[in-house]
């Protein structure tokens, strides 16, 4: 059983070289990545012999390689067929075998020998001896086997759940913390060690508790067995494997359950709102009040919506501390604008086969106004209180509120000029997107992986171009009394979005009236 | 024959160098209830696709009730209702939410079309489930929700693509019954299916399409020509059996 599923995860892999060149690149670039990653894993483990921090900042990679193991199966369920024991249960297979097979699959692949050999970087910066190195070796064993088994664990656990659409939703959501954590990471430690307040030793009070979790286990070992402690190294180990063979058991039950469990994907619940809002508004409510419905239930647009203040922190997060901390107010608030209106820049597309029903019923420039028009309204009811609320938050932080004015004035200019592009770039630039096992949100169909690109650029380019008298306006205006200024520059600004979303709704109404058709091919050829 | 109800006269359209559909020529009878009928790939869908507004033909007129559908797509598309052949609605939108939403896309006061889409919920047997999110609907529930969205602004003409696949045999009565009603109004369906059964059983006009070509059309009666309407398409369209003898071990008699 073992062998056949072995095999079977070394064909997937194999085919995975033989399907669209989108596939293929995502393939070789996924093993280039598990390449650099134990290249840079082992150089940093290595790195650390002599430092007095070791053991702790060892502890802290062996539990983050351990989380990783345990997000990235929620976020690319469906990725590798041999996570899904439904894909099994068709078969006549006792469990054990079964399971043996699925772990050995688990430990098949780039990914998880990359795991083994940037790990065994531990038995040059924490390992110090023959005891010592044996112990390494295998406590990086134990570490990848017990992060396979938990990704499995986990998996199996939920495959019922992750099969269904609440599931998927769900894993939507991951992916802020993800990006939130990532931009702190990438914004606050650099910062931090330049100003000398992250250093190794930072890390004690973290490995406190790390030290009891399996990875730390794993650390701690090597680290008793090579300062002379061989019993509480082994002590360790044998915990460190009691926990693996305590997990693999419930993965054994949680599997024998999950193989004649029927999946939650048909059990939705019903919906609060029984009527469309915005029923007096003709053409234009009726489509704002679908967009409106969308951005609440929609996990997608909920995902974008909970990205967009973690980049305007982002964008700000260098700065707000500083004397050069208006930088960082008008900063956010113009990444805000040109992200939104990136965010919502394949519209038609995204919004799948279903724009057929909308198709049938729109034509001619004047309903494509309308249509275009209610998708603007809906974005902006949401849009404007959001960004405002993270402006004036970011002015606060900084110790200026006041200039909160200012972010908001940049945010609706931001956000007039990110919602004309929006509508120019969904029906300029429209692609088919499809769901894919493996990314949470749709991706653009084979042949189209640089539109999102071409969309990002150019609302990027636009909306910074258009900013440009807003910003100047606001940098240029300090003298004046607030009490003129900020009201002024507000309404100036949110005037200025107003006209260029106007302007954008016509010149993508005019152009969607000539290609209608082909734009409704498009949204058919998504699947999401 | 008065106007017809649907005109289509040397509709083609190419994909790359595959001609999907090679200049067909058609005429639909209003108040008929007639079939379209071909193997996969025959060029069914996308025959449909263009006779609805939803693909540009590379050539040809289609012509509903008078009216060119490529001409003047808004006052054509004002009359038609279209089901697809993969239901294709919002998927975030609730049952009741989807019918009024596209009641409303057809220009009906926002009362009018609820009301509509609560009466066409019940008739197809969706009222418990009105408030569940379409995503959450199974295939036959889908497939009514989508015939819903094209009957709620009453068209003249109905455009239905293989509209009973995956569907139960109670929720496939329920709508083989509201198709009959609403033809026997006046209104025209066209339908397509490679069912030959159903067709035979709600047909009045049938059409046989293989490889892009129109091979047969005219009433059930004289495409059959006196055989089953299965054995008159498998005659047009060419037997496709492969060799079984390759598979002798399989049977219980075999070990």
């Amino acid at each position: 059983m073992a062998r056949l599923l072995v095999q079977l995860k070394l064909h997937l892999l194999r085919n995975a070289l033989r399907s669209s060149a989108g596939a293929k690149v995502g393939f070789i670039a996924s093993t280039i990545g598990a390449g650099l990653v134990a290249a840079g894993a082992f150089a940093i483990l290595a790195l650390l012999r002599g430092n007095a921090a070791s053991v702790y900042l060892t502890s802290v990679i062996f539990t983050v390689f351990a989380f990783g193991w345990l997000m990235l199966p929620l976020l690319a369920f469906g990725l590798d067929g041999t996570l899904d024991p439904a894909t099994l249960a068709l078969y006549p297979l006792r469990t054990r075998p079964l399971a043996v097979g699925l772990l050995a699959a688990s430990a098949t692949g780039a990914w998880p020998l990359a795991n083994v050999l940037g790990l065994l970087g531990v038995t040059v910066g924490l390992a110090s001896d023959g005891f010592g190195l044996l112990v390494a070796v295998l406590a990086v064993l134990l570490q990848v086997l017990f992060c396979i088994t938990l990704a499995r664990f986990v998996t199996t656990g939920m495959a019922g759940v992750l099969r269904s659409r609440r599931g998927r939703d769900l894993a939507i959501f991951l992916v802020i913390p993800l990006f939130a954590l990532y931009e702190a990471f990438a914004q606050l430690v650099p910062r931090l060690s330049a100003e000398g307040k992250l250093t190794p030793a930072s890390f004690a009070g973290v490995d406190a508790w790390l030290r009891w979790l399996p990875p730390g286990l794993a650390a701690h070992a090597i680290r008793d067995a090579s300062t002379g402690h061989p019993g509480t190294a082994l002590l360790r180990l044998a915990l460190l494997a009691g926990v693996i063979v305590v997990l693999g058991w419930l993965w054994v039950g949680s599997l024998r359950r999950a193989l004649v469990t029927a999946d939650a994907s048909t059990q939705g619940s019903a919906v609060r709102a029984a009527r469309l809002p915005f029923a007096g508004y003709g053409l234009r409510g009726t489509v704002a009040a679908r967009f409106w419905v969308y951005q609440r239930r929609d996990p997608l647009s909920l995902m974008y919506w909970g990205v967009t203040p973690v980049i305007m922190l982002a964008a700000s997060v260098s700065t707000i501390t500083t004397p050069r901390y208006l930088v960082g107010v008008l900063l956010s608030a113009a990444f805000a604008g040109a992200f939104v209106g990136f965010f919502h820049s394949n519209s038609i597309a995204m919004s799948g086969p279903g724009f057929a029903v909308e198709a049938v019923a729109l034509t001619g420039r004047r309903a494509l106004r309308a249509y275009f028009t209610g998708q603007n309204i809906a974005l902006g009811i949401i849009g404007v209180p959001l960004l405002a609320v993270v402006s004036f938050g970011i002015a606060a932080v900084a110790g200026h509120p006041v200039n909160g004015f200012l972010g908001l004035a940049v945010d609706l200019a931001g956000l007039g000029a990110g919602l004309a592009m929006s509508n120019i770039l969904t029906v300029g630039l429209a692609y088919p997107v499809e769901k894919r096992a493996g990314s949470p949100a749709p991706r653009p169909a084979d042949g189209f992986a640089g539109h999102p690109l071409g969309g990002t650029l150019s609302c990027l380019a636009v909306v910074g171009i258009t900013l440009i008298p807003v910003i100047v306006a606001c940098l240029t205006t300090h003298g004046a009394p607030a009490g003129i200024r900020m009201p002024l520059l507000v309404l100036g600004a949110a005037g200025y979005g107003l006209a260029l979303v106007w302007a954008g709704m016509r010149i993508a109404a005019a152009t969607a009236a000539q290609k209608l058709p082909e734009l409704t091919q498009i949204a058919i050829r998504s699947k999401l | 024959m008065g106007q017809p109800a649907i005109a289509v006269h040397v509709l083609r359209k190419s994909f790359g160098t595959k001609e999907a559909v090679a200049g067909i020529d058609l005429e639909i009878a209003a108040g008929s209830f007639a079939g379209l009928v071909g193997p996969n790939g025959a060029g069914k869908t996308t025959s449909l696709s263009m006779m609805t507004g939803l693909l540009r033909p590379d050539a040809g007129q289609v012509v509903i009730n008078g009216l060119d559908v490529w001409a003047d797509p808004v006052a054509a598309k004002a009359i038609i209702g279209v089901v697809p052949s993969e239901a294709r609605l919002f998927e975030r939108l609730s049952g009741e939410e989807l019918l009024e939403y596209a009641g409303r896309l057809h220009g009906l006061p926002a009362g009018e079309a609820r009301s509509r889409a609560e009466q066409l919920l019940n008739v197809l047997d969706l009222a418990e489930d009105a408030r569940r999110l379409v995503a959450d609907y199974s295939t036959g529930m889908r497939r009514k929700a989508s015939l819903g969205c094209a009957l709620i602004h009453n068209p003249m003409v109905l455009f239905l693509d293989e509209p009973l696949e995956g569907v139960d045999p109670v929720s496939g009565d329920v709508i083989r019954r509201l198709l009959t009603r609403f033809v026997r109004s006046g209104s025209t369906v066209l339908f397509s299916s490679h069912v030959m059964e159903l067709v035979e059983q709600v047909c009045d006009h049938v059409s046989i399409i293989d490889k892009g070509h129109i091979v047969m059309t005219g009433t059930i009666d004289q495409v059959r020509g006196g055989k089953t309407l299965q054995q008159a398409f498998i005659d047009l369209v060419g037997a496709r059996a492969a060799d079984e003898e390759v598979l002798s071990w399989l049977g219980s008699s075999s070990s």
